[in-house]
């Protein structure tokens, strides 16, 4: 729980402040903002399903959002950085969409 | 097979269920300072996503360079442009004096003959009294950008001019481009074309001749009736003074496309009815059909 709302607080303090990103890191903004979603998809429905934990929830989300830009950053060394971002869309995809799922079965019973 | 069962089946990370188990068995151990961390790195990965996001949607350092390099190479190729068209007219205008000094020592007569000519065909620059109509574009044309009735069209700026040269106008110029027998007013875009080159309202038609003649001659034509109507039905400013003294500008060199030796110079020469002659013109004729 607290770590929700830690990660609201920073949200909006990043709002407010603003911070410009290092050029260097754009590339894998896409992917990485995917990631998160991942996580907080993931969160939300242990959040439902009754298991939600503080350190898993942190984890999960800094790892998601670590070895995606690392895979994309691999792709781009290797020449395949859009196939790579690809795959990692479409299972990072699969994965919120069915997290979706079962977070509706939750809430509206259907 | 197995990724993607494992996908769709279970889709949330395994460790909730692990953490949950263990803390079904062991309890919560965790003290301050682990939920003190837990909150300042979940507030650091917020407003790292913040950031993530807000860059995502300005547009990227990339885009900008390339704009900023395309802006600083138009700009660049503009003054190139201009340098070129300073020059083109310096050589012009030295061209006319070399070929008016020349004409002076040789043949007096033929530079009074192509003096008069050379005021027509917009070749010299002219000083003289005459009219200057401002067209400016209607009020609405802010809040309707795309309402082109709103604006100075080239339809206008051509009726303007003919009914000018109809009204007797000796020499005519819009915005400071001298309008020829061979020159264009056409659009591309909003854009009004004089002589090719793209001009920006107001426009400023100037033109030389007896003022009052032209005025009275002018609201007597359709062209007239043509600017009443703009400035009733459309709003568009219709300013016409009298100006005692204008400078019109010359509209550089003309282009030579047909030249024909006259028969008086070919009977002077001797060659009126030798083969030689028929050639040279045959082979000028062919030249013209090339050319076209």
């Amino acid at each position: 729980m607290i770590a929700i709302l830690g990660l609201a607080i920073g949200v909006v303090v990043g709002l407010l402040v603003q911070p410009t990103v290092p050029a260097e890191l754009q590339p894998y903004l896409p992917i990485a903002v995917v990631a998160a979603l991942d996580a907080l998809f993931g969160g939300l429905r242990a959040l439902l399903d009754g298991i939600f934990d503080d350190r898993v929830f942190l984890t999960s989300f800094l790892s998601n959002v670590v070895v995606a830009a690392f895979i994309v950053f691999l792709g781009d060394q290797l020449g395949v950085g859009t196939q790579l971002s690809t795959a990692v869309v479409v299972v990072l995809g699969i994965r919120i969409f069915s997290n979706a799922a079962s977070i509706r079965r939750h809430l509206f019973r259907a | 097979m197995t990724l993607l069962t494992e996908l769709t089946r279970r889709p949330l990370d395994p460790s909730y269920a692990d953490a949950a188990a263990r803390r079904a068995v062991e309890g919560d151990r965790r003290g301050a300072v682990s939920h003190g961390l837990a909150v300042l790195l979940a507030a650091l990965l917020g407003v790292g996503v913040a950031a993530a996001a807000l860059a995502l949607r300005t547009p990227t350092a990339g885009d900008r360079q390339a704009r900023a390099l395309l802006e600083h190479q138009v700009l660049e190729k503009r003054d190139v442009v201009d340098a070129l068209e300073a020059s083109n007219a310096r050589t012009a205008s030295e061209v006319t004096a070399l070929q008016e000094s020349a004409l002076r020592s040789s043949d007096p007569q033929l530079l009074d003959r192509t003096r008069p000519w050379a005021v027509a065909s917009a070749l010299a620059p002219v000083v003289g009294a005459g009219l200057r109509i401002v067209l400016t574009d209607a009020a609405g044309t802010a809040d309707n950008p795309d309402d082109l009735d709103l604006r100075v069209q080239d339809v206008d700026l051509q009726v303007l001019v003919n009914g000018l040269w109809a009204a007797g106008a000796e020499a005519v110029a819009v915005n400071g481009q001298r309008v020829g027998p061979t020159t264009a007013i056409r659009s591309a875009g909003s854009a009004v074309l004089v002589d090719l080159v793209p001009l920006v309202g107001p426009y400023t038609v100037e033109v030389i001749g007896d003022a009052p003649e032209l005025q009275t001659r002018l609201a007597r034509s359709t062209a007239g009736q043509h600017m009443a109507m703009l400035h009733a039905t459309y709003g568009i400013g219709v300013q016409t003074s009298s100006v005692a003294k204008m400078e019109l500008p010359g509209s550089g060199s003309l282009v030579l496309r047909e030249a024909t030796v006259p028969d008086e110079a070919l009977a002077a020469a001797g060659l009126a009815d030798a083969p030689a002659a028929a050639g040279v013109r045959q082979s000028g004729a062919d030249k013209e059909g090339d050319g076209s």
